[in-house]
């Protein structure tokens, strides 16, 4: 350890470190740091390592801590910048990552308007108010940059519509309802770095002479809210809301929790105080939008990327990426994997890079990714070599999605994950349009029916049938989308399909009702922890499984010292 | 400007704005639609509209989508069909009620059972009779013999007895059936020969007048009626009621000739000559024979009832009887036996009681008069010892379950036993003595083409002769769709068309109170009401029919006890209507159906929201036309549903201008009356 002192200490205090016990670790801190300034930070994404601290030296060096616990040891170990729990970027993953949109996220102030002016802050806007807002349409364009809500329309493009349209009022929509179960990279960002997306958002009002702004943020997110507030009044404050001599408004509105509502039509139905469900388009919100004006809706991270593309201009912006897809993308990574959290990374990165060397999944251990959440399509790791990018992902039957990524371990049936994932789309259904009302009904009714046992060859005839059919036949991206992990997960696991409704059998021995526990007398030390455990009591005196009786609850497992018990395929015993 | 674009093939102008719906019905081309309503903001939400642009391969909804210059839409591809027949049935699929009430759908003649009863429930039997004799033209018979197969489907069997339906068709007719005379159209100069004047042959007669074309019944016996003359006793069905049935038929002006029987003194190709169709009506009148050694020595069933028939129910008494069989021919033979003095009479059925195919209702008012029933018996051998019969018999027990679904009865090795008896009847079956030259199918009946009741060109057959030995509903029923076809083919006449599409709840058997809907508030909650038998003493020895017609009083008071379970929108449906024009079939796609859920709290509207389509029409209409806003959807997925604020019912802000109702393209809003 070097000589350095103190200068600053930074707890990261992002939804997902107050959730593992950061805020109880600032206060502590705060409490024994004397005069040494405990700030409270963003997301570093890496939510396997909360609560993380950072130690800011006057040498200018750093060091991170991780599984930082709120008691004495913990902190005196970071107030002498001790040896414990330090926290090294795994390597293999630094090699990959490209931090750009996510550069601040866990190194500023996200309350302070000074740290992120310090970093570079509304440099992006500054540079286009010096350019004629044809020339910051062209700039975007230039980046290649394409919507990251999912859709993927070339920003660009997107903007130039509504500049070109002549009206008393035009809307900008920033889409922060990120509904997709298991992504928070919009949360991530609008908590960690609120002036960002709000900067991205002023450069495009300026651009097409939008003069009504607004966040449509789900209420799940408060923290984000609160940070945005702050950085909106912060914004007043400074005059920034001033560009072109024109005054804007920038509302933010709480969205209630539907999926739907993420949807533009939807959404903008919502912030009209309607029901959010979607309509057809044309026209398409450029035209009609928000109480009939021209609107233009942009995803957070969208948004996010705009200042870096003013900064180091669109053509520098575009070095990065494919052909087709320019920039980075950020992804959430969950599922059965080592590292799950945030990660930012340059389009065309495969996916083996990304599960196993980013984030750190068991090759032997990974049977397929489903990208794009509950609207995308799970890929099989023998297509790993896939670049991720809009179009390739697209022809696997999968999508980027907005940039939810859940590793599928090879002990997950992908039955019940289609399953799992269409019980999701089918209640969040807006149940307006028959196929996604009822389709989606109907054929998360099929796949309850497979999991339980009591399938029939003629329901894989039946999800297959309907499957295309809600594609077509509904309105917006919820309906369009909802039969994808199906069709996806019968693309490349038919056979998984088959053995259910056929043999009834699950292979990955997960869906309790095609499966039997079993006890093997020969590694049993008859401790008797599973006759203690067992709710039901369906295990005998002699340690033998009475599966008629067992739930599947797995505690016997769970408690068995050598693992003497294991789940086999129904009638197998 | 007005642009051109091409639909199915033809170019049509869209004026600006127009919708491809909108262009399309102006150029009379039918695209169905459930939610598209003029008068309101578009809602794009049924998708049965969907047209597919040509080019893109892309489905739209043509309600919404505008055409663009030159563009091809298909509007009837066989991609378009399927995917609206797709939309459609997915709608079938959660649809929660009844569009028929299962009364009405068990009806093998598909009597408006409920428009009758709801007749009668307002006293209105005038009414109820006319609406009868659109299915029934025997209300006097068969309200007295019929096996009620729509009391068995009531729904009034999910808590307690059914309503006692067959006793309106008796009071109705009793009241009115001398007086009411049916307008008759003008005669088209056409006619019809039929064969037989039992119920099948009166019913061909009686609907083919009521379309203008004049039947001549040609007939063996010297009396029509067919088997409710010859078979039916006196005690179920005075031969006075079915005279004064039958004097009808002469005021209807349908002409019969008696004496005339085929293969003796007529034959079908000359009535071909003389008549522009001829319908074989000519029943079952052959008994089976009981298959055992000296089955000779047995009196066929219907061979005994036709001749205590024939001579006015005076017959000597026939002594100790053994009736072997378990149907209604063989308790209308140990019935008639009683009543003819007979000392002891016993019924030999060869399973157990509860297969028995006789109506349970005549099985205990068989054993109320005193018959014995003795089961697990079958017949081995008949012979005759002096003046007695001796019949040795069989024990038997149960096996599997046959064909049919009942058990089958096996033998009991080594447990035959003699009884002796005066008179041995065999009552185990009829067949078709087939006429010459006609077509026969496997069951030996009669065969017709498939669907229809047609032999050949001009040549049709009915009733028992087709299906096998059945009930008098049946028969009539099957008079009636010959009748109908004959009109067609002699006419031209169009002819209603049948409903082919038909949601339900499902069996009562599965359902609960819960499980119901209520249009009434006033649903009777009291017992069924129950017939008034003549004295046992005198149903044992005379033939006065057993039970008195029900009074006017209690019949009514069984109306209110029904729930009225059809679709207050049964009539115009647009759900149903587009299923029927589209092929659909409510079973198509299974799963689970919208919950139970209505609201009756307003005195004048119904809300069934398991019917509801979640169209929003009338969220819409209420808001956009009336100004209002009373209504709104609430909740998601599947349980989607339209509600009042705060689930509080209709507020008294509501005008009852039933414009929610008019739009409504389903029955999920509805005026609490009943067209």
């Amino acid at each position: 350890m070097s000589d350095a002192k103190i200068k600053k200490i930074r707890v990261g205090v992002a939804s997902c470190g107050i959730a593992a016990g950061a805020e109880a670790v600032m206060d502590l801190l705060k409490k024994e740091a004397g005069a040494i300034p405990v700030e409270g930070t963003g997301c570093l994404g890496h939510c396997y390592a909360e609560p993380m601290v950072e130690v800011l030296l006057d040498n200018g060096e750093s060091v991170i801590y991780r599984d930082v616990k709120a008691d004495e040891k913990a902190v005196r170990n970071i107030l002498s910048v001790g040896p414990e729990n330090r926290f090294e970027i795994p390597p293999v993953r630094k090699a990959k990552e490209l931090v750009k949109v996510l550069a601040l996220a866990g190194r500023i102030d996200p309350t302070s308007f000074e740290d992120y002016v310090a970093n570079g802050g509304y440099k992006g806007l500054e540079k286009a108010l010096a350019m004629t807002s044809a020339e910051v349409i062209d700039e975007v364009k230039l980046s290649g940059l394409r919507g990251r809500g999912g859709g993927g329309f070339p920003t660009g493009n997107k903007w130039g519509f509504l500049a070109a349209k002549q009206a008393d009022e035009k809307i900008l929509i920033c889409n922060a309802d990120e509904g997709d179960p298991g992504a928070f990279m919009d949360r991530a960002l609008m908590e960690s770095a609120p002036h960002q997306v709000l900067e991205g958002m002023l450069i495009a009002a300026y651009a097409t002479g939008a003069t009504k702004l607004f966040i449509y943020c789900r209420a799940e997110y408060p923290m984000a809210i609160k940070h945005l507030k702050i950085a909106i009044a912060q914004i007043y404050e400074h005059k920034l809301n001033v560009v072109a001599g024109r005054e804007l408004e920038i509302i933010i509105k709480e969205g209630a929790g539907a999926f739907v509502c993420g949807e533009e039509t939807a959404l903008i139905a919502s912030l009209e105080g309607q029901r959010g469900t979607p309509r057809f388009r044309p026209p398409f919100p450029t035209d009609k939008g928000w109480m009939g004006y021209p609107s233009m809706i942009n995803n957070v991270e969208t948004f996010g990327n705009i200042p870096l593309i003013l900064r180091e201009g669109g053509a520098e912006f575009a070095k990065v990426g494919t052909e087709g897809s320019k920039g980075t993308k950020i992804f959430a990574l969950a599922g059965d994997l080592k590292y799950p959290g945030l990660v930012e990374v340059p389009m065309g990165i495969t996916l083996r890079e990304i599960v196993f060397d980013i984030g750190g999944a068991d090759p032997e251990k990974v049977k397929a990714v489903q990208t794009g959440g509950p609207s995308g399509g799970c890929i099989p790791v023998e297509l790993f070599d896939t670049p991720v990018d809009y179009d390739s992902l697209k022809k696997l039957g999968a999508i980027m999605g907005s940039g939810g990524m859940i590793v599928i371990g090879k002990d997950r049936c992908m039955v019940e994950t289609a399953r799992y994932f269409l019980d999701f789309t089918h209640r969040e259904s807006c149940g307006k349009c028959t196929f996604c009302r009822v389709g989606t009904t109907r054929m998360y009714e099929t796949l309850e029916r497979n999991v339980a046992g009591k399938g029939e060859m003629s329901d894989i005839e039946l999800l297959e049938n309907l499957g295309p059919k809600i594609r077509m036949g509904s309105l917006c991206g919820l309906g369009q989308t909802a039969p994808n992990p199906v069709l996806a997960t019968l693309r490349y696991y038919r056979h998984e399909y088959e053995a259910h409704v056929r043999d009834h059998q699950c292979e990955a021995l997960q869906c309790n009702a095609l499966v039997d526990l079993k006890l093997d007398q020969s590694k049993c030390v008859k401790c008797k922890l599973c006759i203690k455990n067992c709710p039901v009591g369906a295990i005998s005196d002699d340690f033998v499984i009475d599966n008629t009786k067992c739930t599947r609850c797995n505690t016997c497992l769970d408690m068995c010292p050598k693992k003497a018990i294991r789940r086999v395929k129904k009638g197998s015993n | 400007m007005s642009i051109e674009f091409v639909l199915d093939g033809r170019t049509v102008t869209a004026e600006p704005g127009q919708t491809i719906l909108e262009v399309a019905k102006a150029n009379g081309i039918y695209i169905p639609s459930l939610c598209r309503e003029e008068r309101i903001s578009k809602t794009t939400s049924c998708f049965v509209c969907v047209v597919r642009d040509k080019k893109s391969g892309r489905f739209l909804p043509s309600c919404a989508a505008m055409p663009s210059p030159g563009q091809e839409v298909e509007v009837s591809s066989p991609e378009v069909l399927e995917m609206r027949r797709t939309a459609l049935n997915l709608l079938l699929s959660e649809h929660s009620g009844d569009c028929e009430a299962p009364c009405t759908l068990a009806c093998p003649a598909h009597a408006n059972v409920e428009e009758y009863v709801r007749a009668g429930r307002k006293g209105e039997f005038l009414e109820s009779l006319k609406i009868i004799k659109e299915r029934i033209p025997l209300p006097m018979t068969i309200g007295r013999v019929c096996p009620r197969f729509c009391e068995k489907q009531c729904r009034r069997n999910v808590y307690g007895k059914p309503v006692a339906i067959n006793e309106f068709k008796r009071l109705a007719a009793d009241l009115y059936y001398d007086e009411y005379m049916e307008e008759l159209p003008a005669e088209t100069g056409k006619k019809v020969a039929i064969v037989g004047g039992g119920p099948a042959g009166l019913s061909t007669a009686y609907y083919l007048r009521r379309n203008g074309v004049a039947a001549t019944i040609f007939e063996m016996m010297p009396r029509a009626g067919g088997m409710t003359r010859y078979g039916i006793p006196e005690y179920r069905l005075p031969k006075a009621i079915l005279d004064r049935e039958l004097a009808h038929y002469e005021k209807l002006g349908v002409k019969f000739v008696f004496g005339r029987k085929l293969g003796e003194n007529l034959s079908i190709e000359e009535l071909l000559k003389e008549f522009d169709a001829v319908v074989v009506a000519v029943g079952c009148w052959r008994a089976s024979g009981m298959r055992c050694e000296g089955e000779e020595l047995a009196t066929p069933g219907i061979d005994f009832l036709r001749k205590v028939a024939e001579n006015g129910n005076k017959l000597a008494n026939p002594g100790k009887v053994i009736v072997v069989g378990g149907g209604n021919t063989a308790m209308d033979c140990v019935r008639t036996s009683v009543r003819l003095g007979s000392p002891e009479v016993h019924c030999f059925y060869r399973r157990t009681e509860a297969e028995m195919p006789a109506e349970k209702l005549e099985i205990n008012e068989a054993r109320e008069e005193g018959v014995i029933f003795d089961f697990l018996v079958a017949p081995v051998k008949v012979e005759k010892r002096g003046d007695k019969l001796v019949m040795t018999c069989r024990k038997m027990e149960l096996g599997e379950p046959d064909a049919s679904g009942r058990r089958k009865p096996v033998e009991v090795p080594g447990s035959d036993f003699e009884v002796e008896a005066d008179t041995i009847i065999g009552a185990i079956g009829q067949g078709t003595i087939v006429p010459a030259g006609l077509p026969t199918n496997r069951f030996r009946n009669i065969e017709v083409q498939p669907g229809t009741m047609k032999i050949s060109d001009r040549l049709y057959a009915a009733g028992d002769c087709v299906s096998g030995a059945a009930t008098v509903v049946e028969s009539v029923a099957g008079g009636r769709q010959a009748a109908l076809e004959i009109v067609n083919a002699l006419t031209g006449q169009e002819l209603p068309v049948e409903h082919t599409v038909y949601v339900s709840r499902g069996k009562w058997q599965d359902l609960k109170k819960s499980d119901l809907v209520f249009l009434r508030d006033d649903v009777s909650e009291a017992d069924r009401e129950q017939l008034d038998f003549i004295p046992l003493e005198e149903r044992k020895t005379t033939f006065r029919e057993v039970t008195s017609t029900m009074s006017r009083e209690k019949v009514m008071k069984e109306g209110q006890r029904c729930i009225e379970c059809s679709c207050t929108d049964k009539h115009d449906c647009k759900l149903r209507k587009h299923a029927e024009c589209n092929g659909c079939d409510p079973e198509a796609i299974k799963g689970a159906r919208l919950p139970v859920s209505y609201d009756i709290r307003h005195p004048l509207i119904i809300q069934d929201r398991g019917k509801c389509i979640k169209c929003s029409t009338c969220v819409k209409i209420c808001k956009e036309v009336v100004n209002k806003t009373l209504l709104s959807p609430k909740k998601r997925g599947f349980y989607t549903c339209v509600g009042t604020a705060f689930d509080k019912g209709f507020p008294a802000s509501c005008s009852e201008c039933g414009e929610c109702i008019e739009a409504c393209p389903v029955g999920a809003l509805d005026w609490r009356i009943k067209k």
